[in-house]
């Protein structure tokens, strides 16, 4: 049972005491409580506080000025090259969420109900380990994969079917959210496929509905929430990333993260890279709600 | 007059506004087994959370010989509790389990040895010391908790329905190795349960709450023979409550009511006048059966309506034609002479010395 | 008819398995290429990328700030993903929620704006270029897996637990150290292990923060602008040699946490 922060009892009589027991415990409850907000507060939300702050700052004789311009998000908002990455970077990840999504849900069904318990723990066990293993790697490796002497052309030209051109296109960045992505994403159906009640399934198949139709009208209404969710973290993935689009899309056209980089690392123009990032968490917080909205709402929708 | 060991005087547990304790006073004497009793949601086990110092009193004091105990901090008191889910230390051994409130106390590792071997021993689990606690059945579990509790050699023991995890037939051993424990220790045990058969069996007095309140304390027998109010009447069980209409019959009161009509002492603590709505209460096991009438006072004819056996002793439910209902409790031997089967019409007769009546 | 969906099934995951894990695979085979370029037909058995990297002083270098950097920040994400976890575990309080989310949401956050925005907080502060600027970002980065792990732990605790140690003589500290610590140990050292595989290998925020001081990562991140260079696999394959041993550490310690509640239950 979980108990209320110590707060000082006012109705006990013997107050010195009572309050020399209170002050002991609130020093125990703060000494634990209080660094992780401190830390976070400080390096994380003040940080993005003034990332947001620094959107009104200029740049005069290329030094920051505290200032309250607009000047920034105008000269940014209006621009050509922003409005372009914006919508590449947007329909790009979204359509990585979909096809992460698809292409993850055959394999995530078949850890789910097709393997034994302890062939899907390993599975799922390795599909941990890319998510802490060197990205850039992968994607370099990726990358000689994918190169005109790389080992698919080697294989793919002699049958007359290639040169197949992936990198610095569209389709190479995609590969690489890909690469990104999908270990997640089939971890997430995954789980979100085990957590469909078996007794459901069984009894749809009972009632003589079909093994599609199970699927379609059974499993995925009620993993819905988990589906939604792997779906939401591809995009978030994809649309925050910077190595898949600079070395496999070959930076063109640059995404809201090249933006944002380049203003920042040879631009040296801070406060208009904190409008871009600021563009972006506005994005990445209108589409959680609105995948909120659809993970949660209307559940009695389909009753 | 010698101070009692433990007093709660006029105590209460608010949350927010809801009254988990809403205002209860007794003593415990040392020695004693005590048995905190009521039905779930009456306070009892807020009250011995209140007595470990678990929980605050919002108002009111708890005394321990005679000295005020509220602010002393659970670690500070001396009461250990043998918790309702056992609360055992999952990653540690049995025998680091039950060493655990010695080392708080900062004892030599060689005497906490010895003493725990020794508790181990006295309640039958030295045999597993080096195991883990999830190795071990229910009522193993249980004999840990109440070695861990017992090995403080404290002055009193606290147990949360230490009977309740246990299957049926482990009950009823533990119950009277508790009463054997209790004997052998002389230390106060103060036990919270929602059953009146445990309490009842193992206790010297029984605390019964409802609702936050003390509805009465005695010993078993006194409880069972002279309830203090309806709901103590109702929640021990085996009593007939016969409402009707009083008046006075000379040194009895007389009550008309659907039963019929019955005599019983006329009570000291409170008057009746004519006409008013009173209570009588009638232990089932003090009424007899009789195949007719015999034209005695308090004698009620009723139709059988069933019959429960529970062991060796028989619940007989009687209709009467008002349309009350009695119950009757009778040894089986008592009955072997007298047919009984449902639908039929039999007496039911009782002493006029044995009712007595509740005030409201 | 069912077996042939099945068998389709799984050589669908397995493909997609191949995809995932091609270029790890690819990387630990390709270091040992003589070739200079990666592709088939295989060039012969070499060492010589990894003599390559092991003479290479900018590389020894970011080796050793990314393990200094790994080292200092699994300790403190450690320390504040178990106070976290703690305090959901055992208070109630208002504005809990707030609490918490400010404990976990930046993961959430691209760490291409937790990059920008830690460089300009800590270029007013003084801490970029510094290693201790971008051990600032990697605890933020890493403190919610490990409050995860360790919240998962201590949601198998019976909740009287810390009362019974109390009612015992224990102090909150005596309990805190006598029977919370070492019930979570396991949740513990997995968290400082993958929390040290979060920060050995974040290369974005480390990448704007850490001006001169680059860890390893954000060497390969410079190397991956020149040429092609098998250098990177011999990189590549000790960076996955380190992180998936730090992970399997930590997933044993997690297995042998979940077998052990398993068998409880069962």
């Amino acid at each position: 049972m979980s108990e209320p922060l110590p707060l000082p009892d006012t109705a006990s009589e013997p107050a010195r005491a009572a309050s020399s027991r209170w002050a002991n415990r609130a020093r125990y409850a703060v000494f634990w409580g209080a660094p992780p907000a401190l830390w976070q507060a400080a390096f994380f939300l003040v940080p993005l506080c003034f990332l947001i702050a620094m959107t009104f700052w200029s740049v005069r004789n290329f030094r920051l000025a505290p200032d309250s311009t607009l000047a920034n998000w105008t000269f940014i908002l209006t621009a050509g090259f922003f409005r372009n990455a914006y919508v590449y970077t947007f329909w790009l990840s979204a359509l990585t969420a979909l096809i992460a999504s698809l292409a993850a849900f055959p394999a995530a069904y078949t850890l789910a109900y097709k393997v034994s318990p302890a062939t899907r723990r390993l599975m799922i066990f390795m599909l941990v380990v890319p998510f802490f293993t060197s990205y850039p790697v992968r994607i370099y490796s990726t990358q000689i994969f994918f190169s005109p002497q790389g080992i698919i052309n080697t294989v793919l030209v002699p049958l007359g079917l290639g040169p197949l051109q992936v990198l610095n296109t569209p389709t190479g960045t995609v590969v690489g959210y890909l690469v990104l992505t999908l270990p997640l994403v089939v971890l997430l159906q995954t789980f979100a496929l085990s957590n469909v009640p078996r007794i459901l399934i069984e009894a749809a198949h009972n009632l003589g509905c079909g093994r599609f139709r199970t699927i379609w009208q059974v499993i995925i209404p009620s993993a819905r929430i988990g589906l939604i969710v792997a779906g939401t973290f591809a995009f978030v993935l994809a649309f925050g990333d910077y190595v898949a689009p600079t070395y496999l899309g070959g930076s063109k056209p640059p995404t809201l993260s090249i933006l944002i980089a380049d203003q920042v690392k040879s631009g040296n123009n801070w406060p208009r890279a904190s409008v871009v990032a600021a563009t972006m968490i506005l994005t990445l917080m209108m589409v959680m709600l609105v995948m909120i909205a659809l993970a949660y709402g209307r559940r009695k929708g389909r009753g | 007059m010698a101070i009692p060991m433990i007093e709660l005087d006029r105590v209460a547990k608010h949350y927010g506004d809801q009254a988990a304790v809403a205002d209860v006073s007794f003593d415990i004497e040392k020695g004693e087994f005590i048995a905190l009793m009521g039905p779930s949601g009456c306070g009892k086990t807020t009250t011995l959370r209140m007595i470990a110092g678990l929980d605050q009193p919002t108002s009111g004091e708890i005394r321990l010989w005679g000295r005020r105990l509220n602010e002393d901090a659970p670690w500070e008191r001396d009461a250990p509790l043998v918790w309702q889910s056992y609360a055992l230390f999952p990653f540690l051994s049995v025998r680091k389990n039950v060493e655990f409130g010695l080392k708080q106390r900062g004892l030599p590792a060689a005497e906490r040895r010895r003493k725990a071997d020794e508790w181990m021993e006295r309640l039958g689990i030295a045999g597993f010391a080096e195991r883990g606690v999830d190795q071990l059945s229910g009522g193993q579990r249980q004999r840990v908790a109440l070695a861990r509790a017992l090995a403080l050699e404290p002055e009193m023991l606290l147990l949360d329905e230490p009977l309740s995890a246990l299957d049926p037939h482990l009950r009823v051993r533990m119950q009277s190795e508790l009463v054997r424990l209790h004997r052998e220790l002389g230390i106060t045990f103060i036990c919270v349960t929602h059953s009146h058969s445990e309490a009842f069996a193992m206790a010297d007095r029984v605390v019964i709450m409802n609702e936050g309140r003390v509805q009465q304390v005695g010993a078993p027998r006194d409880i069972y023979r002279r309830a203090a109010n309806r709901f103590v009447a109702e929640f021990v069980g085996g009593n007939n409550l016969f409402a009707g209409t009083a008046s006075s019959a000379g040194t009895r009161l007389r009550v008309d009511g659907p039963f019929g009509t019955a005599l019983a002492p006329r009570p000291a603590e409170f008057t009746f006048q004519d006409g008013d709505a009173v209570t009588l209460v009638v232990a089932a096991d003090r009424i007899e059966l009789a195949p007719a009438p015999m034209g005695a006072d308090n004698e009620v004819e009723g139709r059988v309506v069933t019959l429960d056996f529970v062991g060796s002793s028989v619940t007989v439910f009687l209709e009467t034609a008002g349309g009350a209902e009695l119950r009757i409790q009778q040894s089986l031997s008592q009955i072997e002479n007298t047919p009984l089967s449902p639908g039929q019409t039999i007496t039911a007769r009782w002493s006029q010395d044995v009712g007595f009546f509740l005030s409201s | 008819m069912a077996a042939l969906r099945r068998i389709l099934l799984i050589a669908y995951t397995a493909l997609l398995f191949a995809f995932i894990f091609a270029p790890i695979v690819s990387t630990i085979v390709f270091s040992f290429n003589a070739d200079r370029f990666p592709s088939l037909p295989w060039g012969g058995f070499s060492l010589q990328w990894y003599a390559a990297i092991f003479n290479d002083a900018t590389i020894q270098r970011g080796l050793v700030n990314s393990l200094i950097v790994a080292g200092v920040t699994c300790v403190i994400a450690t320390f504040l993903g178990f106070s976290a976890a703690y305090i959901d575990y055992r208070y109630r309080f208002l504005g809990k929620s707030v609490y918490l989310a400010l404990a976990a949401l930046p993961p959430t956050v691209p760490v291409v704006i937790l990059g920008v925005a830690l460089l300009t907080f800590e270029g007013r502060i003084g801490l970029s270029g510094t290693l201790t600027g971008i051990i600032v970002g990697h605890v933020v980065l890493s403190t919610p897996f490990a409050m995860a792990l360790v919240r998962m732990r201590l949601a198998d605790l019976d909740p009287d637990i810390e009362r019974a140690a109390w009612n015992l003589g224990a102090t909150p500290w005596a309990t805190m150290f006598g029977v919370i610590v070492p019930f979570c140990l396991p949740a513990i050292f997995a968290a400082i292990f993958l929390t040290a595989a979060v920060s050995f290998d974040e290369f974005m925020i480390a990448w704007f923060v850490s001006g001169v001081n680059e860890t390893l990562p954000v060497r390969v991140l410079a190397m991956l602008q020149g040429q092609v260079s098998p250098r990177i696999n011999a990189i590549g394959a000790i960076v996955f040699a380190v992180s998936i041993t730090l992970i399997v550490f930590a997933q044993v310690l997690l297995g042998s946490i979940a077998g052990r509640a398993a068998r409880r239950k069962g």
